[in-house]
C-alpha cells in the first residue's frame, strides 16, 4: 500500500472550471431523483409521527402496549402485538388510516428512497448505452428489490 | 452579546463531550437500561430522551468526524430499555437517512461517484443482507458482545489509520480498469481540478464483502471502513472517498434495513424521533465544526467509542 501521506501533486491540474460541470447527466438525475425522494421522506416522517404521537387518528396498536413490550425481542413483540412488519399494513384488517401505521410507512418510504434512484441510474445507463454500468445498476436495483420483496427475510 | 455567544461556541461541544462521559461513566443500573420494561418511567421519557440523545450525538459525531451510526448503537443499546433488535435497525435507518440527506450536493459536484460506489454497493449489499439475517438469528446478548468487540476495533482504526488527501495511484489494476474506476472533481480549496484513479479493487471488493456483513448485523453505518478502504487502499482522493462512501452506505444501509423491517424490528416510536434527532444535531454540528476544535473532539469521540465498546462487551458478559 502507498503511503498515507504520499501527495501526487500530477494530480493537481490548473485550470478550474466551475462547479457543476463535473458530474454527467447519471449523477445529475440521481441526485434530482434523491434530493425529491428524500424531501418527501422528511414530510412523510414528521406528518406521520404527529399523527402518531396526537392520536389525531386512531392507532392499530397503542402506544402504551408497544412501551411495554420494547424490551421484548422482534420475534417475541411480534409474536404477541403484531405489530407492523415488512408490507402487512397493506393487507391489514384496519386499513391503513391509523396514526401508527401511517408512521410506519414513513418508514417503508425511506427505506424505499435508494430504490427510486436506482432505478432512474438504470434507465439513464441504458439509454446512454453504457452495457457495463447498466448491468450492474440493474444488478444492484435486483438485489434492493428482492430485499424489499421480503423473500430474504427468515 | 457576540463575545457570550462565542464562548457558548466554544464551551458548547466541550459541555456535550463532558455529560457523554459522565453518562458513560454512570452504573448501568443508576440508569436503570438493565431494566425488564420502561422501569416505571412513562413511555415519552424515554422517546424524548432518545431524541435529546440522538440530536447530541448528531452534534458529537461530526464535530469528531465518524457517522452517527457507529455511536448511536453501542450507546443506546447500552442506556435505554429498547432491545437490541431495534436499537440496530433504528441505527441503520439513521445512518440512512444521513446519508440520503448528504448525497444531493455531493453527487452534483462530482464527489460521490456512481462507478465507484455501485460496484462495491453490490457486493456489500448482499453481504449487509446476510449479515442482518445472522444478527437477527443470533441471541441479543451474543451480539452484544461482538459489538462490543466490533467497536473497540473500530476505535483502534480511527486511531491508527492515517488519511490521505490526494493518494498517487501509478497504474490501475485490469478489474479497476475495466470498471473505469477514475474521475475527476473540482477542489475548491485549492481552486484546481483534481483526476483521481483508483486500483486494488479485487482486494477491495473482498473487505467491502467483509464490510457490509458486520454493517447488517450490528445496524452500523460502516463509513468508518469504507473511507479507510476507498482512501488508503484504492488510493481515491479522500474528499471522494468520504462522499462515495455515503452512496455506499445509503444502498447497503438500505438492503439489510428490509431485513430488520420484516422482522419486525423497526418501531417507528423509536425509529423517528432517533432519526430528527440525528439530522438536527448534524445541522448544528456542520455549522459549530469551523468553530471547535476537532482534534480534541475527535480525539474525545475516539474515547467515548471506546468507552461504549467495553459497556458493550461488559453487557455481553452479564456484568
Amino acid at each position: 500500500m502507498k503511503s498515507a501521506t504520499e501527495a501526487s501533486s500530477q494530480n493537481l491540474k490548473p485550470g478550474a472550471k466551475q462547479e457543476g460541470g463535473y458530474a454527467d447527466r447519471v449523477h445529475i438525475l440521481y441526485a434530482k431523483t434523491l434530493d425529491f425522494v428524500s424531501h418527501a421522506v422528511i414530510v412523510a416522517m414528521v406528518v406521520g409521527y404527529v399523527l402518531y404521537l396526537t392520536g389525531l387518528l386512531p392507532l392499530s396498536i397503542p402506544i402504551d402496549a408497544i412501551a411495554g413490550n420494547w424490551h421484548l425481542s422482534a420475534a417475541d413483540m411480534q409474536a404477541t402485538l403484531h405489530h407492523p412488519s415488512g408490507w402487512s399494513f397493506v393487507s391489514a384488517p384496519g386499513g391503513v388510516l391509523h396514526g401508527d401505521v401511517i408512521s410506519y410507512m414513513s418508514v417503508i418510504l425511506l427505506a424505499l428512497a435508494t430504490l427510486f434512484c436506482l432505478a432512474v441510474a438504470v434507465v439513464v445507463y441504458l439509454r446512454e448505452k453504457r452495457p457495463l454500468f447498466f448491468t450492474i445498476a440493474l444488478g444492484q436495483f435486483l438485489v434492493l428489490v428482492i430485499a424489499a420483496s421480503g423473500i430474504m427475510a427468515r | 452579546m457576540k463575545h457570550g455567544i462565542s464562548i457558548v461556541h466554544r464551551m458548547l461541544p466541550a459541555l456535550i463531550v463532558f455529560g457523554m462521559v459522565a453518562l458513560l461513566l454512570t452504573p448501568v443500573d443508576a440508569l436503570c437500561a438493565a431494566a425488564p420494561a420502561s422501569a416505571g418511567a412513562p413511555w415519552w421519557i424515554w422517546v424524548v430522551g432518545l431524541f435529546v440523545f440522538s440530536f447530541i450525538l448528531g452534534i458529537v459525531a461530526v464535530l469528531g468526524g465518524v457517522g452517527g451510526g457507529v455511536l448511536f448503537v453501542p450507546i443506546v443499546s447500552s442506556f435505554f430499555p429498547f432491545h437490541l433488535d431495534y436499537v440496530r435497525g433504528a441505527g441503520l435507518l439513521v445512518a440512512l437517512a444521513g446519508s440520503l440527506a448528504a448525497g444531493p450536493p455531493l453527487l452534483r459536484k462530482g464527489l460521490a461517484d456512481l462507478k465507484l460506489g455501485l460496484p462495491m454497493a453490490l457486493i456489500g449489499s448482499v453481504s449487509s443482507i446476510a449479515g442482518a439475517i445472522v444478527g437477527l438469528l443470533l441471541p441479543a446478548q451474543q451480539i452484544q458482545l461482538m459489538l462490543g468487540i466490533v467497536v473497540l476495533g473500530v476505535t483502534v482504526i480511527m486511531i491508527t489509520s492515517g488519511r490521505s488527501g490526494y493518494p498517487a495511484v501509478r497504474k490501475q489494476d485490469s478489474l479497476s480498469r475495466a470498471l473505469q474506476l477514475s474521475g475527476v472533481y473540482y477542489e475548491e480549496f485549492s481552486k484546481h481540478d483534481v483526476s483521481w484513479q483508483a486500483h486494488r479493487a479485487p482486494v477491495s471488493m473482498l473487505l467491502f464483502l467483509v464490510i457490509g456483513f458486520i454493517g447488517g448485523m450490528f445496524g452500523l453505518g460502516a463509513g468508518f471502513a469504507n473511507v479507510p478502504v476507498y482512501n488508503l487502499l484504492m488510493g481515491v482522493p479522500l474528499k471522494v472517498s468520504v462522499a462515495t462512501s455515503g452512496l455506499v452506505l445509503s444502498i447497503n444501509g438500505s438492503a439489510a434495513a428490509w431485513v430488520y423491517i420484516f422482522n419486525g424490528a423497526v418501531l417507528p416510536l423509536i425509529t423517528v424521533p432517533s432519526i430528527a434527532g440525528m439530522m438536527i444535531g448534524s445541522k448544528i454540528g456542520a455549522k459549530l465544526l469551523p468553530k471547535v476544535n476537532t482534534k480534541t473532539i475527535r480525539m474525545t469521540v475516539i474515547a467515548i467509542l471506546a468507552l461504549s465498546g467495553i459497556r458493550s462487551l461488559l453487557k455481553g458478559f452479564g456484568i
